[in-house]
């Protein structure tokens, strides 16, 4: 009797303290709810107070920003420059992305040769560009195109390929092609990544029965292997779309969206006009939530096609 | 899998030397670019190999300016950041670590009640992840530049560190929530049955049966924030609040610094993540692929 006594008291205690799961699911996400909310939702929402108001440096100073209704936005289409860094932002999104996914096939399907030993040897370099900062990067190749010094120009003049530097990143018609390409390097192993651990998902059945119906190796790639790889390929092409829109550091060390106007991509723009003198931060923000809006378009793609299918 | 051919295997090693050739060379460029002099970079502007190999360039941003060395001998000029080398390499770290902490910390609670309390919010929760992944950076920094300048906190690596945390915080998540919903829940349940509340089952059982999660998001979590430009470059324009991508940074367009001086920071900023994912390879690409997709 006296230990059932002593008992019972103690198991109440235990099982008051006990919060259910759902309280206990929303205390887990408190820090993540504040900082989010500080960080994400307030800032984002603060862009859209900001593009609707008249904010310079002077405006910072005395804490006052006049109303100015949808100025901002009409004086960015007007702004013959924008139209310019929104063109070359399709551009360069169109040339990374493209690049990307049929290199990060190839190269996938590449290392996937485990009975070479160059693939092998592919593979374990794959990641190195991961790790370089992007901002070195851009710096790296403004080393790689530089007119006068380049480590290009020197290797072509090494093999005899060419008599006269070649201007990669000066001249404007090829600059904005020049920035696509330490891009592509820089980001690229992320998406022969994900390509090659969706190839080892694919059952080697799929590949032995085509070879019983005397498939070719097009065949088998076109039939079997393109098929299978299409929803990863859909997660890349989001995923890279969205983030090559919002592409900064490669342009400010390299060409600072020049020659002229060649390489203003939509990220610089707003940088330049929020950072550089006459510091329009409401100008600045209505340009950055074009931008937002555009990439959140795919965001929200990418969660209906994609991520949809998550049942955590 | 299949018998290939004399000839196809032949191809197939020229294609991979293709690319590895692509993904060393500006590596390349960045070690022979910082082991020449000025001088032998501008007397020669066709030869890939220097005709003289010196380490000057190291030596002057590693001794902050002190010992110039004698490629250096005659320059009057040394910019200040270069001199700030080991300030903003210990930022860097600092910002890294606390990020990377940090994100964990909060990702991995977040992570966990997605993962285990499946409900309408928590899905709409991780949802709202995804979609906040895709926020541009540039569009965050005018309002936080706003909001911190007008508090008067421009200039402290706590507002770097807040900032970097919220803007991974989602992507931690998205990398932690699947490693979470592949550990069986009977363990957390006989654990819960011998009379452990639902947070020490976390801490005690999920926790460190995560390990190798928790070490793949880390990874990527320390590399981005050491990566990471635009955040610290906004909030903070004095020199003792620099990071290594600030300070190279502001070598971009000043006329005073020549490519040999350039490279050899670069290098000196790339080496740790390098290192970093060198050795945690299996990790990165574990985390990078739960981070896409559903693992």
């Amino acid at each position: 009797m006296a230990i059932i006594a002593a008992d019972k008291p103690a198991t109440r205690r235990r099982l008051s303290r006990e919060v259910s799961g759902g309280v206990f699911a929303a205390l887990m996400n408190v820090p993540t709810g504040l900082i989010l909310a500080l960080v994400l939702v307030y800032p984002v929402l603060y862009a859209g107070y900001l593009s609707v108001h008249r904010v310079g440096l002077g405006q910072l100073r005395s804490g006052v920003f006049p109303f100015i209704g949808l100025d901002n936005y009409a004086r960015l289409f007007d702004d013959h420059l924008f139209w310019v860094a929104l063109k070359n932002t399709f551009i360069f999104t169109g040339i990374t992305v493209g690049a990307e996914i049929v290199l990060a096939v190839a190269i996938a399907l590449l290392i996937n040769q485990t009975s070479l030993w160059t693939s092998r040897a592919t593979r374990l370099l794959i990641l190195l560009p991961y790790a370089v900062p992007p901002i070195a990067n851009g710096l790296i190749w403004s080393f790689m195109y530089s007119f006068q010094f380049g480590f290009l120009n020197r290797i072509l003049f090494s093999l005899g390929w060419i008599d006269a530097p070649v201007n990669w990143a000066g001249n404007p018609d090829t600059a904005l092609f020049a920035v696509t390409v330490p891009y592509v390097w820089r980001t690229l192993p992320f998406a022969i990544l994900l390509v090659h651990a969706a190839l080892q998902g694919i059952p080697r059945e799929l590949y032995e029965a085509s070879a019983v119906d005397g498939a070719t190796a097009w065949d088998r790639f076109r039939h079997v292997t393109l098929p299978l790889l299409r929803p990863i390929i859909a997660v890349i092409l989001i995923l890279r779309t969205s983030f090559s829109f919002a592409v900064f550091e490669e342009i400010l060390a390299i060409t600072q969206g020049g020659p002229g106007d060649a390489t203003w991509v939509a990220a610089w723009y707003s940088y330049k006009i929020s950072f550089a003198p006459p510091n329009n931060f409401g100008m600045g923000s209505a340009s950055a939530y074009v931008l937002a809006l555009l990439i959140g378009l795919l965001a929200i793609g990418y969660v209906r096609l994609v991520y949809r299918r998550v049942t955590l | 899998m299949f018998k290939q051919t004399r000839s196809v295997r032949l191809l197939l090693h020229m294609a991979n030397l293709l690319v590895i050739a692509f993904f060393l060379l500006p590596l390349a460029a960045v070690a022979i670019g910082s082991i020449q002099s000025e001088k032998t970079l501008q007397a020669d502007t066709h030869a890939v190999f220097p005709s003289e190999v010196t380490f000057d360039n190291f030596t002057v941003i590693l001794t902050q300016g002190e010992q110039k060395g004698r490629i250096f001998d005659q320059a009057t000029y040394l910019p200040d950041n270069i001199k700030a080398f080991y300030r903003a390499l210990f930022n860097s770290t600092v910002i890294a670590i606390s990020v990377t902490a940090l994100t964990l910390c909060f990702g991995s609670l977040s992570a966990y009640s997605i993962a285990r309390h499946p409900s309408r919010w928590t899905v709409w929760l991780l949802q709202a992840n995804v979609v906040a992944r895709f926020v541009p950076a540039i569009a965050l920094m005018i309002p936080l530049y706003v909001v911190i300048r007008s508090l008067g906190q421009l200039n402290s690596l706590v507002g770097v560190i807040v900032a970097e945390t919220g803007f991974l915080l989602p992507y931690a998540i998205l990398i932690l929530a699947p490693y979470f919903d592949s550990i069986p829940k009977e363990l957390e349940e006989a654990a819960r049955i011998d009379g452990c509340s639902r947070f020490s089952a976390f801490i005690r059982i999920v926790l460190p049966l995560s390990t190798p999660g928790l070490a793949a998001c880390g990874v990527i979590m320390f590399i981005i924030s050491w990566h990471e430009l635009l955040i610290p470059l906004i909030l903070n324009a004095r020199p003792e609040f620099m990071t290594l991508p600030t300070v190279i940074a502001s070598l971009v367009g000043d006329v005073h610094v020549f490519f040999n001086l350039m490279m050899a920071i670069c290098l000196l900023a790339l080496l740790p993540t390098v290192i970093l994912v060198a050795l945690l390879q299996k990790y990165v690409v574990q985390g990078l692929a739960a981070g896409a997709v559903k693992g």
